[in-house]
């Protein structure tokens, strides 16, 4: 009875989500990198209206891409499903995703005030990880190649520890970057393999 | 009798039957739907999927809505709050069956 939740991401929607939340904070932490040091936008409420519109921006990106896709794509072909809000099984997801974000910003403050925590750097780069793991296990276990793009992103995010080692700071943002393509190009080809498996039904009576 | 042949003797025929269980169990698990989507997930022809639905729909689990989505005809699919407690009672009577 799990089904719907798979179905939610057969057109590669939810990978894309992802990676264009990923690729958003990778570009808002450029952005506040490359600012000068003594501009309004990197201090006070500037930055955090900086930061929040940023965030609001991706999210509205998010949601208006996949309900495009949604609208255009994916309810004529194989069908529509609103899905339940509440119950128990939704709010544990919320409370995980919680627990699961809020681990992650704690890890990379301590790690960026900590410089060099290899340790941090190492839970953190799981993390990233272990998020796809679990999105492949419990949302597209029919789609095999993509074990290989996890460890595809295993072995690039090594590099990048190779690159820069105990540099927290220096390899965030390319990991992020790297993460965030990743999840992208894997929603783009799902996407891609069920337009090629899938044609919009013929009109007839039901 | 005993009290797990007396669960199975009870329980919902209107339910039991495979084709409506897997709509029963694909509509309690979402909110709405629409016939594609069933038709899509329980791989049956249009033909049986129909008549199914129709006998849920008689025994008032499945509320059926004929609407349109722009210029195209849509058939929404839900449990009503019948046919939402009757699939929480089919489950518990399969599991003090088995």
């Amino acid at each position: 009875m799990g089904r719907h939740k798979r179905y939610d991401n057969i057109d590669g929607t939810g990978e894309m989500g992802m990676g264009i939340m990923f690729l958003g904070f990778a570009l808002l932490n450029y952005l506040q990198a490359v600012l000068p040091k003594d501009s309004t936008w990197r201090h006070g409420f500037a930055n955090m209206l900086l930061f929040f519109g940023g965030v609001l921006l991706m999210l509205g990106l998010i949601l208006w891409i996949s309900r495009a896709i949604k609208k255009h794509i994916t309810w004529p072909r194989t069908g529509y499903v609103a899905f339940r809000r509440g119950g128990k099984y939704y709010w544990k997801a919320i409370v995980v995703a919680s627990i699961g974000g809020a681990g992650s910003v704690c890890l990379l403050v301590l790690a960026m005030r900590h410089d060099a925590m290899s340790l941090a750097e190492a839970v953190y780069l799981a993390m990233l990880v272990g998020a796809y793991a679990i999105f492949i296990y419990r949302f597209s276990r029919e789609h095999p190649w993509k074990w290989l793009v996890l460890l595809f992103m295993v072995l690039g995010l090594f590099a990048m520890t190779l690159i820069f080692p105990g540099k927290m700071v220096e390899s965030w943002q390319p990991a992020m970057f790297f993460v965030g393509l990743t999840w992208l190009v894997s929603g783009v080809a799902t996407l891609y393999l069920y337009l090629r498996h899938t044609q919009p039904p013929t009109p007839e009576a039901e | 009798m005993n009290e797990q042949l007396r669960a199975i003797s009870e329980l919902d025929r209107v339910i039991h039957e495979p084709g409506r269980l897997m709509i029963v169990a694909l509509l309690w698990a979402v909110k709405e739907c629409d016939f594609l989507y069933l038709l899509h997930e329980t791989q049956m022809n249009k033909g049986n999927l129909s008549s199914h639905l129709a006998r849920l729909e008689e025994a008032g689990y499945v509320e059926i809505e004929k609407t349109y989505r722009g210029k195209v005809p849509m058939t929404l699919l839900r449990l009503t709050r019948a046919g939402r407690r009757a699939f929480e009672e089919y489950r518990k009577g399969l599991k003090a069956a088995f």
